[in-house]
């Protein structure tokens, strides 16, 4: 009876303090294992990884179409445009002396 | 129709009368020779792109005698088994002697490593034309030679190849109408017991040329070239190989302004290529050559200085 009563007590502190940790335990396991947490957190992950996947392809096909305009495109505007200063540059001397242009200046 | 409807402005008018105009069939032009039909297209899409340094130098010693200088260092691909590309950084040097005269030219080129080249155009009489190719490697079975009898007639042009390893080979190629030229082909190599023939048509007009060639090894080509204006053309070609089933598309522009030259082109594989000449003074050429193959990660950058001529 005796050790009965002794191990009740000495067992109700712990028990007590189970119970304590046992609600906070039992709250957030409810919450740590409900279904919306998890698909929550599924969610969250593959929309990182999706949103990571596509930052990357984006990325790649950016640095193709940089590349690429920057072979083909800006030569040809550089070109174009200093064609075009010649063209003014030699209006204006024609316009200035009278006269046609005898070799085109640098 | 004409008659009813007066034609609105005098550019329909005239349209109008070089269409009524009627075709000579018996004074057609003598169309180009049939291994040139896709001349336009190649002078856009394919430029001699190069990776490293090179320069040229010409020196005239007089009106029909020249020489050549030209040196080159950078990396050279190596074939090899393995999707990646091998580059061993190698130089050489070239000399070259040239004549050149309305009835006869030679061109001679030799390389420090031993590759000598030599071509002979020869004109005999006034339609027939004698043309050869050899060239002199120190491997053994590289060295070839090719010698073409070319026949000019008034609307059609001839040829025949022979070549070593038992190749002949003949063309012939026929202007039609005045904007269209048809022609054909037959090879028959003796030293791979292979045989072939082909055709080929094109189209070409002041705007425009269009060419197709088909072969029996499976070749189908197809070009198209458009010129914009005098200093602009676009061009396009598609090239299918029925036997190894590969296809590739290339779409290009060639601007030709006062002070340069500039072709860039783009494909089906990821390749990009662009080829700016800059003509800085007379006779003095600066070259910029770049090529970006995202798929295999290639990247050949190069620039070169082409000095006399």
């Amino acid at each position: 009876m005796a050790s009965e009563g002794k191990r009740g007590r000495l067992s109700l502190p712990g028990t007590s303090g189970n119970g304590d940790e046992g609600i906070i335990a039992r709250v957030s396991n409810t919450i740590s294992q409900s279904p919306i947490v998890y698909q929550g957190k599924r969610a969250a992950s593959d929309a990182a990884f999706v949103t990571k996947k596509l930052l990357k392809s984006t990325g790649r096909a950016a640095w193709i179409a940089g590349t690429t305009l920057l072979i083909l495109v800006v030569p040809l505007i550089i070109e174009m445009d200093r064609e075009q200063q010649m063209n003014e540059l030699e209006l204006q001397q024609a316009s200035l002396l009278g006269t046609p242009p005898v070799a085109p200046q640098k | 129709m004409a008659a009813t409807v007066p034609p609105p402005t005098h550019v329909a008018k005239e349209n109008e009368i070089k269409i009524e105009e009627k075709i000579d069939y018996l004074n057609l032009p003598c169309p180009i020779p049939y291994e040139e039909i896709h001349r336009e297209a190649l002078m856009s899409l394919k430029p001699e792109l190069f990776e490293g340094m090179r320069f040229d130098f010409t020196k005239g010693l007089n009106q029909k005698f020249s020489l050549s200088h030209s040196m080159f260092m950078g990396p050279m691909e190596v074939p090899s088994q393995s999707t990646e590309t091998i580059k061993i950084p190698t130089s050489h040097y070239e000399f070259g002697a040239n004549f050149l005269d309305p009835k006869l030219m030679l061109f001679g080129r030799i390389l420090t490593d031993g590759r000598l080249n030599a071509r002979v155009k020869c004109d005999l009489t006034d339609n027939l034309t004698l043309k050869a190719n050899a060239q002199l490697t120190s491997e053994p079975h590289m060295s070839h030679g090719m010698g073409n009898f070319d026949y000019k007639g008034k609307d059609y042009r001839a040829q025949f190849q022979l070549g070593n390893g038992a190749l002949f080979g003949a063309n012939y190629i026929q202007s039609v109408t005045p904007h269209l030229s048809l022609g054909g082909e037959v090879f028959w190599a003796g030293q791979h017991r292979k045989s072939g023939i082909g055709f080929a048509g094109r189209y070409n007009s002041d705007k425009m040329v269009a060419t197709g060639q088909v072969a029996s090894t499976g070749m189908v080509a197809l070009s198209y070239v458009q010129k914009v204006s005098e200093k602009v053309s676009l061009a396009s070609d598609f090239m299918y190989n029925y036997m190894s089933r590969d296809v590739t598309t290339s779409f290009g522009y060639d601007y030709i302004l006062r002070q340069c030259r500039l072709r860039g082109k783009i494909d089906s594989n990821g390749c990009t290529a662009a080829f700016l000449e800059e003509r800085l003074n007379m006779g003095l050429n600066f070259i910029l050559s770049a090529e970006i193959d995202h798929r295999k990660k290639d990247y050949k950058f190069g620039f070169g200085l082409t000095v006399g001529e």
